[in-house]
Order: structure tokens, then sequence, then C-alpha cells
């Protein structure tokens, strides 16, 4: 008994282990996932138009020219031109932009005008924006007769250091970064239970079509099979899954130095000699340690997540004949994998609620948002025990549920079964 | 022995095997006849262990037949099917080492096949690249490489070439005579007639007759008449049109008759030399397969009342 199930995990482990698909995808996997996370901020730095430009500034007020703070690539030019002139100017391309500073600005219910040909960028809206306010700021302050002292306490820029008191003392909070990689492994989770299930179910709808169920069924039994598949495609993920764990835990290793390398010590008023630590810390960013007890519980739910699920998947495989017909059954296996994505953010914001807590129980569930609690907060073990406990129980329950649908299922061709058929294969012997 | 006592399964809609007793003995091969639809798939799945009857026995060798029984058979389905993206050498090693083989005496038994059939460099090849009748000697290989002491085959010989057919009926010989249970399943009558010692006719879940070959067909008694002749053989429609004898087949000079309601084989003999200008032969023989086939399922549904649609319906599906 226990052979068989052996050598069907090790078939599928094999067969799918060493075809060339496997091998580019588990290459390209990172690949692709850091690339989905870089090119939106590639996009970003590069719809950013950083070319010199060149900006006519009507100043009515007469002062605030000169307290306009822009970096150098932008080519302020005071000027007295007519506004028409310089509009047509624009237009013309000899200028980029006009920036009209109304006297009314200063006694607060003015308000500047900026004009363009358009396309400069969020990031230059912003920057204007703020250069005039700034600018404005200083001279209603000035006129209000505060002493320069306390101009300069206000100019200032203060970083706050998180810091969060557990049993073993202070350590550097990293909610933020925790939040995402929480979020990042809960992702990765939903994925995976997609990605892994999908492919039980397409072998054993393969199985139906290629005709080889009823050959096999004639020499282990349902449950063997069933499990064999599954066990081993779960092998295979968890082998995919490592290759990445390791390849990601690589690059956090670096992480810190790369970090640190887009820095500006100077920025935050350190000496350029001082440590990559020290640079961080100034900057309020901390690269978080997972604990290696998180890692392992978010191995098991990785595990208990993909056993539960892909026996679901299986189910559904066997009672199609093609892929496309399997849509009508995917949907309510799929729903229980969703909801947990669309509570994900309340789970990260709010780890130790009453919601958080009753959700990160609940099988279908849990191995998602247990993984989230677990990266963004401290949980008790009793908790995640329960819950792995849970999820457990659940397997088994729908193991049992799903070899028997199974088991009807790899032999039936023909019309594709509503779900009340399927309801009374269970009971059938 | 491979014995069935009152095998009876019943699916949602219909009793598909309705209290089937046979047994198979080893170093004979035993046909199973009958229809499509006639249940002769379901009673194999139970065999195979595949299913499990809702009552009645199936022992092999006296022991309720279950997985461990799985491994000592060897299952050629009707519907062939293999993993089309894996060599055949790894497919094979697969299959057999599910029966329980390790990998050592399963390498061994696939190389020996393999060079039986004289296709050896077939190991790496992938399943989709071969040929259907190709496929089909894989399939085969599959179901005798570990060396089952049962044998299923579900109309072995659909899709092979002349040549392969002898092959594998020569293989079956083989198997026959070091003394294997072989069941045999099939609707092709002369293949039956052929290869079986005992035969099992089944119909709409139940069996009709059963019995070695030779006593099933003598129980018949010589009733069919073969005639060669020159002449007009209108007669004979008439004579068929009295319900006295059904015309198996007819064609100018040759016509078989089989002979209904204690018709005398010299009527026909004498209505013959009344009609027709000349007689090349007059043979009074046993019945065909085939015919004892079509008589038996038309009576049997006959009795059931469905009248004669059913017996044309039978008539096309052998």
């Amino acid at each position: 008994m226990s052979s068989t199930l052996w050598v069907i995990a090790q078939r599928e482990y094999v067969q799918r282990v060493t075809s060339k698909g496997f091998i580019i995808g588990t290459l390209l996997g990172p690949v692709i996932m850091i690339a989905l996370l870089v090119v939106p901020v590639l996009v970003m730095v590069a719809a950013t138009d950083d070319s010199p430009r060149s900006i006519a500034v009507i100043d009515q007020t007469g002062v605030l020219f000169n307290d306009l703070e822009l970096p150098v690539e932008y080519d302020l030019r005071l000027t007295d031109q007519p506004q028409d002139t310089l509009r047509a100017m624009i237009t013309r391309k000899e200028l980029d932009a006009l920036l009209m500073l109304p006297p009314t600005l200063l006694s607060g219910s003015g308000s500047a005008e900026y004009f363009s040909r358009g396309g400069g960028g969020i990031v230059l809206a912003t920057r204007i924006q703020e250069a005039v306010n700034r600018a404005v700021r200083h001279q209603r302050v000035l006129r209000a007769g505060v002493p320069e002292e306390v101009l300069r306490i206000l100019g200032e820029d203060v970083g706050i250091r998180m810091v969060k008191i557990t049993d073993k003392g202070e350590e550097a909070d990293a909610a933020a970064a925790l939040a995402g990689i929480g979020y990042t492994m809960g992702f990765v989770i939903y994925i995976c239970m997609f990605i892994y299930g999908a492919f039980v179910m397409r072998g054993v709808i393969e199985e139906k079509t290629n005709r080889i169920a009823e050959l096999i069924a004639s020499s282990a039994r349902p449950f063997q099979l069933m499990m064999g598949k599954v066990l081993g495609i779960g092998a295979m993920g968890l082998t995919q899954f490592l290759t990445w764990c390791i390849l990601g835990m690589a690059i956090m290793a670096f992480g810190g130095t790369l970090a640190a390398m887009f820095i500006d010590p100077a920025e935050h008023g350190l000496t350029g000699s001082t440590d990559q630590q020290a640079v961080l810390d100034a900057a309020g960013i901390t690269i978080p340690q997972i604990p290696f007890s998180s890692f392992v519980l978010f191995v098991l739910f990785f595990i208990g997540g993909y056993l539960l699920y892909a026996s679901l998947f299986a189910a559904v495989g066997s009672a199609v004949e093609q892929e496309s017909d399997a849509q009508q059954f995917v949907l309510p296996i799929a729903a229980p994998i969703i909801i947990p994505m669309l509570l994900i953010v309340h789970v990260i914001e709010a780890p130790n609620s009453a919601l958080s807590f009753w959700l990160s129980m609940v099988p279908f569930f849990s191995p998602i948002l247990m993984v989230v609690r677990v990266a963004a907060t401290e949980v008790p073990f009793w908790q995640s025990a329960l819950s792995l406990l849970l999820l457990a129980g659940a397997f088994v329950l729908s193991i049992w549920v799903c070899s028997r649908i199974y088991r009807v299922g790899i032999l039936m061709y023909g019309k594709k079964p509503t779900f009340m058929e399927l309801a009374r294969w269970l009971r059938e012997d | 022995m491979l014995r069935l006592s009152n095998v009876t399964k019943r699916y949602a809609t219909k009793v598909a095997v309705d209290r089937v007793s046979f047994d198979v003995e080893p170093g004979r091969i035993y046909g199973l006849l009958g229809p499509n639809g006639a249940g002769k798939t379901s009673t194999i799945r139970m065999i195979t262990y595949i299913t499990t009857p809702d009552e009645g026995r199936i022992t092999l060798d006296d022991k309720p037949v279950g997985a461990w029984s799985q491994r000592r058979m060897g299952y050629l389905p009707e519907e062939r099917g293999l993993y089309r993206k894996m060599r055949v050498g790894d497919q094979l090693e697969y299959l057999a080492r599910l029966k329980g083989l390790s990998r050592a005496e399963s390498r061994d038994a696939i190389r020996r096949w393999l060079d039986r059939f004289g296709s050896p460099d077939w190991k790496d090849k992938r399943v989709e690249e071969l040929s259907k009748g190709m496929q089909q000697k894989v399939q085969f290989i599959a179901t005798i490489a570990h060396s089952p002491s049962i044998l299923i085959f579900d109309e072995p010989f659909s899709g092979l070439d002349p040549i392969n057919s002898e092959l594998l009926q020569e293989i079956i010989f083989e198997l026959r005579t070091a003394g294997r249970i072989i069941l045999f399943a099939s609707h092709r009558m002369e293949q039956v007639e052929q290869l079986c010692d005992d035969i099992c006719l089944i119909a709409d879940g139940r069996v009709l007759i059963a019995g070695s070959l030779r006593e099933v067909k003598s129980s018949f008694g010589r009733n069919v008449v073969n005639l060669e002749y020159d002449g007009d053989p209108s007669f004979l429609k008439t004579i068929e049109d009295r319900g006295d004898v059904r015309i198996i087949s007819a064609t100018q000079h040759r016509a078989e008759i089989r002979l209904l309601n204690g018709t005398s084989p010299r009527s026909i003999l004498d209505a013959a030399m009344a009609h027709l200008s000349t007689i090349y032969r007059y043979e009074l023989v046993e019945p065909s397969l085939n015919e004892i086939f079509i008589s038996v399922v038309s009576n049997e549904r006959d009795r059931a009342g469905q009248g004669a649609a059913s017996s044309i319906a039978v008539r096309e599906a052998s």
C-alpha cells in the first residue's frame, strides 16, 4: 500500500521536475517576480523627465522668487514680460513653463498659477507646489514677525525611529516592512495554491482524457492514485518553492547593502563615512530578520493549505473531461482562496483583532491569513498550533470526500455531472 | 480459479450486472461475450477490483479479490490509454512497479518483451511519437510484463494489423499453455470461436448461456443449412415469410439458412430441388457462434416483451 503510493508520487515528482518547463519556470520565476516589482518603479522613474526645464516666473509679490528652492535642473528665470508673450513662447516651445505668483498670495487669498504644455509628470507638479508653499509660508511667517531662530526650527526635517518592546527587550519595529513581508508571503501562498492546485487538476484530467485512468485504477486504489499525485506534485511545488526561498534569502542578505546604496548619508545629517546600519537607522528603514520559527510556520501552512486545496482540485479534475468544463467547479474552490486576499489588509492593520483571530482559525483562510499574522505580530503558540490542527482536520475530511468523488469520476465519461450527481457519488459504493 | 457467484451491480438508473455466476479455469481461455452495454465492462471492473459488487462474491483461488489480486492481474482495457509524454521504457517500468515489481525486475521483463515484439529501440521514444499500432503493442506489454497469473483482455485485437494479431494470438496461446487464467471479452464472434475454450454470453446484465464452446454449439444441434446453387432463390423468401426459416445471408449463388420451429432439413432440400436449376452444395451444419448469439439474445428479448425491434438492434450490435 505504502509502496504503491510511493511509486505513484515518485513518478509525478520525477516526470515533472525533470521537464524543461519546470527547470525554466523555477529559474525564471524569481526573475519575473522581481520584474513585476521593479518594472513599475523603473517605468515611473523613466517617465519623469529630468531634462532641464526653463521656467519663467512672474513674481508680482517681489519677494517670493528668492525663496523658491528647486533642484538645479529647473532653470528659473525672473521676468517682467507680459503674460501673453510668455504663453506664446510656451506654445512655440521656446519656454517650458510659466509660474504666476500674484500679490494676493502673501495675504492668503490668491493662488499661484502654472502654465505648461503638460506632461511634466507627478514629480514635477509636487516639486513646484512644495517650493511655492515653502516660499509663501516663509514670507508669511516672516511678516508676522517670527524670529529667525524659530524659522530654522520649523524648516528642519525630523526622522523617527520606531521601537517595538518585546520580551527580549527593545527591538527595532519594522512594522511596515513586516507587513510587506506578511503580505508577500500570503500572496505567494495564494498564487502557489492556485498554480499547484491547477497542476493537480490538469494531471487528473490528463489521465482521464488519455484513458489511462482505467488501467491504473486496476493497479492501485483510487485513494493512493489521488494522494500519490497530490504528494508528488506537492513535493515538486516544495522543491520549486524552497529554491525560490533560497534565492530570496540571498537577495535579503544583500538587501541592506542595496538599500544603503540608494540613500545619501548627507541628506540625513550624517557624514559620508557612517556605517551602513547607521544610515538605515537614520532613514527610518529597518530590514527585518524573519525569525526561523515564522519561516517554519510559513512552510507548514504552505503544505497544509496546498494539501487541502489540491485534494479539492483533484476532485474537480476527476469530474470533468476538459479543463474548459472545470470552470463551474473551480469557482466554489477559488472563492475561499480569494476571500482572504480581500481581508488581508484588515489583518495586516489589526493582526490582533478578534476578526483577525477568527479568520486565522478557519481552515480555508488560515494558510494565507495566519501567515500574515505571524509575520505582522507575535502570535501565541497555542493559536498557531490550533490553527494548524484545524487545517489538518479539514484536510483529512476533504481528502475523504474528494477521494470518493475521484473514485467515481475518473471512470465516468460523457455528460458533465451536476453538483447533485457529485453528491450522489459520495454515497455510491 | 476465478469464480463469480451471484454478482450484482446496480447503478443509479439500472441493474448493470444481474446475479452473474461463472468460473474461469486456469489453462483455458474464457470468452465473455455480449452486445455493447450488456454488462461486460461492469463485470470486468468488479473482477479487477476497480469497483465492488453490491451483492455476490468474486474470488480468485478462493480468496475474495482485492488489492492483493490487482497485483497478480494483467488488464488490457478496451479503451486503450498511456501517458502520452512519457517514454516507453519509463512508462512500462512505472506500470510494472505499480504491480509490485522491483525496478530491476521490471527493466528485465520490459527488455525481454520489447525484444520479443522486435522493438528494443522504442525504450527512449515518447508514446506520442509512436503509431497507433505500436502503442497497442506497448499497451499489451504493459498488460503482461509483470507475469500476472490472471489476464483480462478486452477486445485485444482491435486496431491491430494481421501480423501483429497473429503475434498476439501466439502469446495468448502460450499464456494458456503456461496455465494462466485468461478472460477474453469481445463481441467479435469469429475471434471468440477461434480462441476460446469456454464461453459465457451475457445480455442486459444476465448470463444467457455458459459452458464450453463445444457443448454450447452442439446443444443447438445441426440446424443451419448451407446452399450453393444456380437459379432463382426467391422461394427462400417465401419460406422465411411463413416463419419456418431465417435467412442468415443470401447472395445470387449462396445462402445460409437457419431452421426454425422444427422445420425439417429435408423440406428445404425438397423446396430447393423444386425451384433451383442446379444445386452444387447442400450441407447441414452447427450454427456459428454469431448465429447462436443472435438467436439467444433476440429470444431473450422477445420473452422480455420487447419484440422485434430490439432483435434488430442486437443484430446491428453484433
